[in-house]
């Protein structure tokens, strides 16, 4: 929408990112259950998953430090990237990945037929493949999320920023009318994070909490030198 | 031999398609709901078409008449300049308008046309505890991926005649306007609203 997409100080459509302050990140993995919970994500299962079927698109990545008894864990949370320059686009023979007008790398579930090219072509791991029709036991599929669809059998799926709260925040702060604010929109990965390891928001506004952390001395990409141009900043630990 | 083996694979999906069709749940046995069928009687919730029939009806968007329990009439209420909102009462506020339950009936039914036979039956009902078992008339597939939502519909000024029709005539709603992809883009190009996949697709 050309005005609605208007967001915060800057004129235009906003460009959403995140930042991860790897320092704060305790490895806790709220923003795991958060992101399965919003997103209707199915699991699959002991066996499957360990034939590598397991869906989280957000992960936590464990590294080990050092000789026992002297070992340091560092955690570092991996989720869409969210590339400028996205592999998983190009290879798409259906359209079925592409970018949004606010720099989102959409997966348009209907155009999907399931040829796992993003999935291959995908530095980071992040984009799964629906192997069966997924399934809950009831009462379970009660606390499915109306907002979000449920991907059938052969259908390419990965995180989307929760594209839903973004809708959500636009069209109340339209009914409200105002500006959407630096803060009003929060993936439940972010809002999940006790520690405030990871925040969210628009790379265009250069005031946003977002901008500032991006622009931090400790800021790297992941496999940066890649050319993806990720929309995540990884702030390095110091300690 | 190959003229043999060519009725014989001519037999397997014929009584294949046969079963589709025929067979239990199948195609003309099918209920017109949207999963509704399958939702009550498994013990698992799951995106898988309960039936070949089912798969093929969606396949090709076939979807019956809703068989509505209750005579209810929308034209009896709007001509009293009842308001839309007054039973789907979400359609302001957020993305579905909701279909009214017995409860809501009961407001104004617990003391208008009590003498009338359908009110006595939902009066019955309600003093058992029922709900009135109302089927879907609109509403998209799973496969469709479609999250609507209303509410920015009504502030913008979008008729719900524009897409539901004339429901002030109508007895039980009826789908008279088809909410294919067409429909919704065609009017979004010129309001100038989003067209971006995302905004109907998540
Ligand atoms: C805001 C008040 C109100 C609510 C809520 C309401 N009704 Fe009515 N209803 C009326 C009025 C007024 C009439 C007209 C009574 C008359 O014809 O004398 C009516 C008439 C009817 C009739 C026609 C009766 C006949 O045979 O002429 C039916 C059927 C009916 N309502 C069913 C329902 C059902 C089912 C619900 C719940 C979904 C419902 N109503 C909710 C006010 C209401
Ligand atoms: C822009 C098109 C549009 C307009 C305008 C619209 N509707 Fe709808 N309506 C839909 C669609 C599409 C669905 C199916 C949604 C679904 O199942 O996800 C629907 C579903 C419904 C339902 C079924 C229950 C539900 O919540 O999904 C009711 C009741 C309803 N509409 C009432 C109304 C009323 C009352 C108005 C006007 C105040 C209205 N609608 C205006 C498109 C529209
Ligand atoms: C008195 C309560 C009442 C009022 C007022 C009312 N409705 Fe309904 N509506 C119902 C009930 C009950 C149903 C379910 C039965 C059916 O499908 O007809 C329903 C169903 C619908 C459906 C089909 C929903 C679906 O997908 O199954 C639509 C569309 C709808 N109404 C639109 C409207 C519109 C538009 C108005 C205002 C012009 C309106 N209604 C006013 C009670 C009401
Ligand atoms: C008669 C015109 C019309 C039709 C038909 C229509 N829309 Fe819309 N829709 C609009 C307008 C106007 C807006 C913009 C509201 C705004 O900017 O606040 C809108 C907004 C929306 C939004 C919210 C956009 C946002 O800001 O996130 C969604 C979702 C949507 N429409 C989905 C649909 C779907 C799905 C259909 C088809 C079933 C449909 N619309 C049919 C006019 C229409
Ligand atoms: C304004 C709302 C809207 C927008 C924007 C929109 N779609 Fe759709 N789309 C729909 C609706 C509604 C349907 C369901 C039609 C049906 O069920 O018959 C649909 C169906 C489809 C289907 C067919 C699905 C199937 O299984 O039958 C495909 C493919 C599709 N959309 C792709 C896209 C792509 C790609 C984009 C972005 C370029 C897009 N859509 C943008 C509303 C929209």
């Amino acid at each position: 929408m050309q005005e609605s997409s208007t967001a915060t100080t800057t004129n235009g459509p906003a460009k959403w990112g995140m930042a991860v302050d790897l320092d704060r990140c305790t490895g806790c993995e709220a923003c795991v259950t958060a992101c399965h919970a919003e997103n209707n994500i199915p699991t699959v299962g002991a066996n499957q998953a360990a034939a590598g079927r397991a869906m989280h698109w957000i992960r936590i990545e464990r590294y080990f430090e050092g000789e026992f008894p002297d070992v340091h864990v560092k955690f570092r949370p991996v989720l869409c990237q969210h590339c400028d320059n996205a592999p998983c686009e190009p290879v798409c023979p259906t359209y079925a990945s592409s970018h949004t007008d606010e720099g989102l790398n959409a997966q348009v579930y209907n155009r999907c037929i399931g040829t796992r090219y993003c999935a291959n072509a995908c530095n980071y791991n992040v984009r799964f493949f629906n192997w069966f029709n997924p399934i809950w036991e009831k009462p379970l599929h009660l606390q499915l999320n109306p907002d979000v669809s449920l991907r059938e059998v052969s259908v390419m799926e990965k995180c989307t920023f929760c594209v839903q709260r973004i809708k959500e925040a636009k069209i109340d702060a339209k009914r409200d009318a105002r500006p959407l604010a630096d803060g009003d929109v929060k993936p439940a990965c972010v809002q999940s994070c006790t520690a405030n390891a990871l925040v969210f928001g628009d790379l265009n506004d250069p005031e946003s909490a977002v901008s500032r952390l991006s622009r931090s001395p400790r800021g790297t990409k992941l496999l940066g030198d890649l050319g993806t141009q990720p929309k995540i900043t990884y702030l390095q630990r110091e300690g | 031999m190959r003229k043999w083996f060519i009725l014989l694979l001519t037999t397997v999906a014929a009584l294949g398609l046969g079963w589709g069709f025929f067979g239990e749940n199948g195609f003309l046995r099918g209920q017109s709901n949207t999963g509704a069928a399958r939702a009550q009687t498994s013990p698992i919730f799951t995106t898988a078409h309960s039936s070949v029939g089912e798969a093929v009806r969606h396949f090709f968007g076939i979807r019956s008449e809703a068989q509505q329990p209750i005579a209810y009439t929308h034209k009896a209420h709007l001509d009293r300049s009842i308001t839309c909102d007054t039973c789907h009462t979400g359609v302001n506020t957020g993305p579905q308008a909701r279909i009214p339950d017995i409860r809501d009936c009961m407001e104004c039914h617990e003391f208008v046309a009590m003498d009338k036979p359908v009110i006595q039956q939902i009066t019955a009902m309600w003093e058992r505890g029922e709900d009135i078992p109302w089927q879907r008339v609109y509403g998209f597939t799973d496969e469709a991926h479609v999250r609507f939502n209303h509410a920015p519909h009504i502030r913008a000024d979008v008729e719900c005649s524009m897409c539901h029709g004339d429901v002030a005539q109508m007895t039980v709603a009826e789908r008279v306007v088809d909410h294919t992809m067409g429909f919704c883009v065609n009017c979004h190009t010129q309001r100038g609203a989003s067209n971006d996949c995302l905004t109907c697709h998540n």
